[in-house]
């Protein structure tokens, strides 16, 4: 085994592959000076659109680790037509996610029955103290910004495709 | 005896005496050495107890538990939906597999049958996860040799098959995308195109793996002829997956089991080597990703059009009974066996999975390997923690 024509052939594949990286540059990003975009659909940070949550409670007794805490009180609106009875109304008195327990599974946005719940690819919320990973509704409101709209579908699909209330 | 002694004989008994001397000192006692249970190499906690002579090993015992997380328990007190964010974390590196063999179990009790297009999309799904499970062993089976240029390129293609995942399901790793009667969602327009080209790069990357490491006159001599498992021994300890099939067994679950997945529509080849020792174990792998390249670029052709989920009700309550669907994992067979007895939460789960069954052969396959070769030896098992200890 004084002449090794594997090893030989193996300098040559990596040899390709450094002549290519000197060509067409590194594949790897210096992150924080640049960013790769995560894909649309990836999990990054759930955004709340409070409007439309009625405090229903499906999400929390869905979660599969309990990390979204939800209190709310009835309130008393103005009727819809004149002379009507008012309205009974839930408000949200506090929604909060704690991003420490959370699995990102997405099982709440999925049994969100009024739309209130989406994902966002964000990811940059580390925090120096553990405490601070609890978001309460208005820092989760305030994703709602960074949520793409959602995607079309491939051909041949039967999925009616959503939007993103604003 | 004479009292006078020949003085060449009385030389040579001389000698004699010394020399058992030296010997009752060499004499060693055997030394018992812990590998692990934290040990850079491994993603996870491992124990093995090695006793060594010299440095032939005589005895192993490997030591689990170290990262049980108790899923079987969990999942008595989690609904149907729940489980299968649990189970996505029992084999992190290739975890859409570890999906499906669940809610297969739970479709079965329900007595319901995902339509077509779900099928087709976790058959490729699927097939996904093993290339980034078993890519990820192509390289690392180098960086345990000492070659680390493997790795590097291994998981810089891997990473295009997780952003394939991750543009999908919304998650690299834990992508918690099968449903009871169907998958969470459609694929995006322009996924089927995009996972072509994934899929061309991971045969261009088998091929650099088939010559950095398989023709590679130093991994062969480390490899061959190392951890040799005949096939019935390999059938007697419950070997599954690449192991068994390296051992020249032809047993693939995929192939072999009835399932409502597609693999019967496609043509592919269950790939087999007789040598049944290291070698074979990562040949027999990397033959495994370019027939799954093959299977998802032929599913991606003959995508059904039609909905991806069956009429499940909104609340699941999956009726009393027992199911057992077990489906050719990364790693081998991995079932579930899921007893209900007709509530929200299935009454009890026992899990099975490959890296267990494969690691009971360690104690019978190391004795009387050299320790060099022991990390090989366990290396070629291929097995991921999580997988081990659940």
């Amino acid at each position: 085994m004084a002449i090794l024509p594997g090893v030989i052939k193996g300098l040559g594949i990596t040899f390709k592959e450094l002549t290519k990286t000197m060509v067409k540059g590194a594949e790897t990003v210096q992150y924080p000076h640049e960013k790769e975009d995560p894909a649309p659909r990836a999990r990054g940070v759930i955004a709340l659109h409070e409007d439309n949550c009625t405090s229903c409670m499906l999400c929390a007794r869905e979660c599969p680790d309990w990390c979204i805490y939800i209190e709310g009180h009835k309130e008393l609106a103005p009727p819809r037509r004149a002379g009507g009875k008012p309205r009974s109304v839930n408000k949200l008195d506090r929604f909060d996610i704690d991003y420490s327990l959370c699995m990102y599974c997405g099982i709440c946005v999925e049994v969100c029955p009024f739309e209130a719940l989406f994902w966002s690819p964000e990811y940059e919320y580390s925090e120096p103290k553990i405490a601070d990973l609890l978001h309460d509704k208005s820092r989760l409101g305030q994703w709602m910004e960074t949520v793409p709209e959602f995607e079309p579908y491939e051909a041949g699909t039967e999925v009616k495709l959503k939007k993103v209330p604003r | 005896m004479t009292a006078q002694m020949d003085p060449q004989h009385a030389q040579y008994v001389a000698a004699q005496v010394a020399d058992a001397r030296v010997n009752v000192e060499l004499e060693t006692e055997g030394m018992t050495l812990n590998i692990g249970p934290q040990h850079p190499a491994t993603h996870g906690t491992l124990r093995i107890i090695v006793r060594l002579d010299g440095e032939q090993v005589t005895e192993v015992d490997p030591v689990l538990g170290y990262m049980h997380r108790g899923y079987e328990k969990l999942a008595e007190v989690r609904t149907y939906p729940q489980v299968t964010t649990l189970i996505n974390r029992i084999d992190w590196v290739g975890s859409f597999a570890n999906e499906v063999p669940f809610v297969l179990a739970s479709e079965q009790l329900m007595d319901i049958e995902a339509p077509e297009r779900a099928q087709y999309i976790r058959t490729i799904l699927f097939e996904l996860g093993r290339i980034a499970n078993i890519v990820l062993f192509l390289g690392d089976m180098g960086v345990q040799l000492g070659a680390v240029t493997p790795m590097f390129y291994a998981l810089r293609d891997r990473e295009l098959i997780l952003n394939q995942i991750e543009s999908a399901t919304g998650g690299r790793f834990h992508p918690n995308f099968n449903r009871i009667g169907g998958v969470k969602d459609d694929l995006p327009a322009g996924w089927l195109q995009d996972t072509k080209s994934a899929i061309a790069k991971i045969m261009s990357f088998c091929d650099q793996a088939e010559g950095l490491i398989v023709g590679n006159e130093i991994f062969q001599e480390r490899t061959r002829g190392v951890g040799v498992i005949p096939a019935d021994v390999a059938l007697t300890y419950g070997l599954t997956g690449a192991n068994v099939r390296a051992s020249g067994v032809d047993w693939d679950l995929r192939r072999d089991s009835e399932s409502p997945l597609p693999y019967d529509k496609v043509d592919w080849k269950v790939w087999t080597h007789p040598d049944g020792d290291s070698f074979a174990r990562y040949w027999v792998r990397l033959q495994e990703v370019r027939e799954s390249c093959r299977i998802v670029d032929q599913l991606l052709d003959s995508l059904p059009s039609g909905p991806i989920m069956a009429k499940v009700p909104r609340i699941i309550k999956v009726p009393a009974g027992e199911a057992y669907v077990a489906t050719e994992n990364p790693l081998g067979e991995m079932g579930y066996y899921v007893v209900s007895k007709g509530g929200l939460e299935p009454f009890r789960v026992k899990i099975r999975t490959a890296s267990f069954s494969n690691m009971s052969i360690t104690p019978w396959l190391l004795k009387g390997a050299y320790m060099p070769d022991v990390v090989t030896i366990l290396a070629s098992l291929y097995f991921i923690l999580g997988d081990l200890d659940r």
